[in-house]
């Protein structure tokens, strides 16, 4: 299995793995995307407070098996229509294997986010503001680095799949942007993950099921802007 | 009965993803679903057999239920009676939209230089919302979501045509495949027919409404066209008159 993983992190897996997806690979995936992301969630939530830190590892696995199911069908249609020829359980596999590979990306920068948050400034100090802001950017660019490597290996799978770069570029896409859209909901849903200094450690906000995360984001466009 | 002739020049295979080959198991609607899905062409290339009643049948049958579900989705936002008013609303409103619809979409393919029949034709808007629906019940638990946390009545209606819109636009590519597949000499027209269908289901769903926030009564009162339908709720208008 640790082989697969390594294979699937060199970006060299034969198109056949996804003909014939096995159980195993299937949990050593699972194994991979809850082991990656509940340690580097961890390291998101211990600025705040060791409690926080034991949430965030709850709810970052959390978050991605919730929207791989939420948008299993929707990206196995979307996957059959824009003729990749993959089926649903292929569609699953894919998927997947691409937050795999960023769940282990996030696990090995997990060192380096706590060497971050070793340096920050503690929240009680006066420069707690500034620690905010740097541990934010750090996760921000991790997560971000993480999501693009795992689906340039996503992209190279599914090339190597159905042979054309448009079909495997529209499917991608597609993939991105349903994830994306239900994912940044989700995450508001299950907020915090870092935790504002002001707030108290919770595991979901007392509000985590009112409102939505793009009317919050128009509404600080308009605080901004309008 | 004898089938009807085949046009003579066969368009090129696997344009835009289509093949146009027999299904392996024309008989079978849960395996029509699936060709919908991944070999569009072949229900296109069935359809022009002599079984395509039965296969639009289904496909007719399919996608009244697939939008119902949808339904159920939306009507979960306000629970109630909406549980129940949003599915028949929506199930009416497409079966009213093809109907409408259906003589233009004949007319058009016509005009398109295609020589086909009504069945054909019937069988492939069948088959363009019935995609559509599929998609819209792949999108449901993702509303759903959305649903359960907004009261915003503005948002969920621009995320429910947001989805709408994605999979109508997959339905009417199969209108699009149907003329190429029958020879058609010009495919300006099934476009123009294709914003004419788009616009009608938008007025369907203010003809319609409210399918998503509460009413007093099952249908308006007032008449009023989509567009100041829109402009109106994200005014806040409606709501006040509700209220």
């Amino acid at each position: 299995m640790i082989k697969h993983l390594k294979t699937l992190l060199h970006g060299e897996v034969d198109a056949r793995f996804l003909e014939k997806p096995n159980v195993r690979w299937f949990i050593g995936y699972c194994i991979a995307i809850v082991f990656g992301s509940s340690v580097y969630g961890a390291t998101i939530g211990l600025w705040r407070a060791p409690l926080q830190s034991v949430f965030t590892a709850i709810k970052f696995p959390l978050l991605i098996f919730l929207t791989c199911i939420c948008n299993g069908a929707v990206n196995g249609m979307l996957a059959q229509v824009l003729g990749s020829g993959l089926s649903f359980r292929q569609t699953a596999f894919a998927i997947l294997m691409s937050f795999a590979v960023a769940s282990l990306i996030l696990g090995g920068f997990s060192p380096i986010t706590l060497f971050i948050l070793y340096n920050a400034p503690q929240l009680a100090s006066e420069h707690a503001i500034i620690g905010h802001s740097v541990m934010l950017l750090a996760h921000v660019c991790v997560i971000a680095f993480a999501g693009v490597m795992a689906n340039r290996r996503l992209f190279g799978l599914l090339r190597k799949m159905k042979g054309r770069d448009a079909t495997a570029r529209a499917v991608l896409f597609s993939w991105l942007a349903g994830n994306l859209f239900l994912g940044a909901q989700l995450a508001w849903n299950l907020r915090p993950f870092i935790g504002a200094p002001q707030l108290a450690v919770q595991f979901l906000r007392d509000d985590s099921l009112r409102g939505n995360f793009y009317e919050a984001v128009w509404r600080a466009f308009r605080h901004l802007f309008l | 009965m004898n089938p009807p002739p085949l046009p003579s020049k066969q368009p090129s295979l696997c344009a835009n993803n289509f093949v146009f080959e027999p299904m392996p198991h024309p008989g079978n609607p849960i395996r029509a679903l699936e060709d919908l899905l991944k070999y569009p062409g072949r229900i296109v290339h069935e359809l022009h057999q002599t079984r395509a009643a039965i296969l639009a049948t289904w496909l007719l049958i399919f996608g009244i239920a697939g939008v119902a579900i949808y339904g159920v989705v939306i009507g979960a936002q306000l629970g109630g009676a909406q549980m129940w008013i949003a599915p028949a609303k929506l199930g009416l409103g497409m079966l009213l939209s093809v109907l409408i619809c259906l003589p233009s979409l004949y007319i058009f393919t016509c005009l398109g230089g295609i020589d086909t029949q009504l069945r054909s034709v019937c069988g492939a808007l069948f088959a363009a919302v019935c995609l559509s629906s599929i998609l819209l019940i792949g999108f449901a638990p993702v509303a759903w979501i959305f649903s359960q946390s907004t009261d915003s009545i503005v948002f969920m209606g621009a995320l429910h045509l947001l989805f709408w819109i994605i999979g109508i636009r997959f339905g009417l590519r199969l209108i699009d495949a149907m003329g190429r597949f029958l020879g058609a000499t010009s495919r300006g027209h099934l476009r123009i027919w294709s914003v004419i269908f788009v616009l009608v289901c938008f007025q369907m769903t203010t003809t319609l409404r409210p399918i998503i926030a509460p009413s007093k009564t099952f249908l308006p009162t007032e008449k009023k066209f989509f567009l100041a339908n829109w402009f109106e709720t994200m005014n806040g208008t409606n709501e006040k008159k509700v209220k």
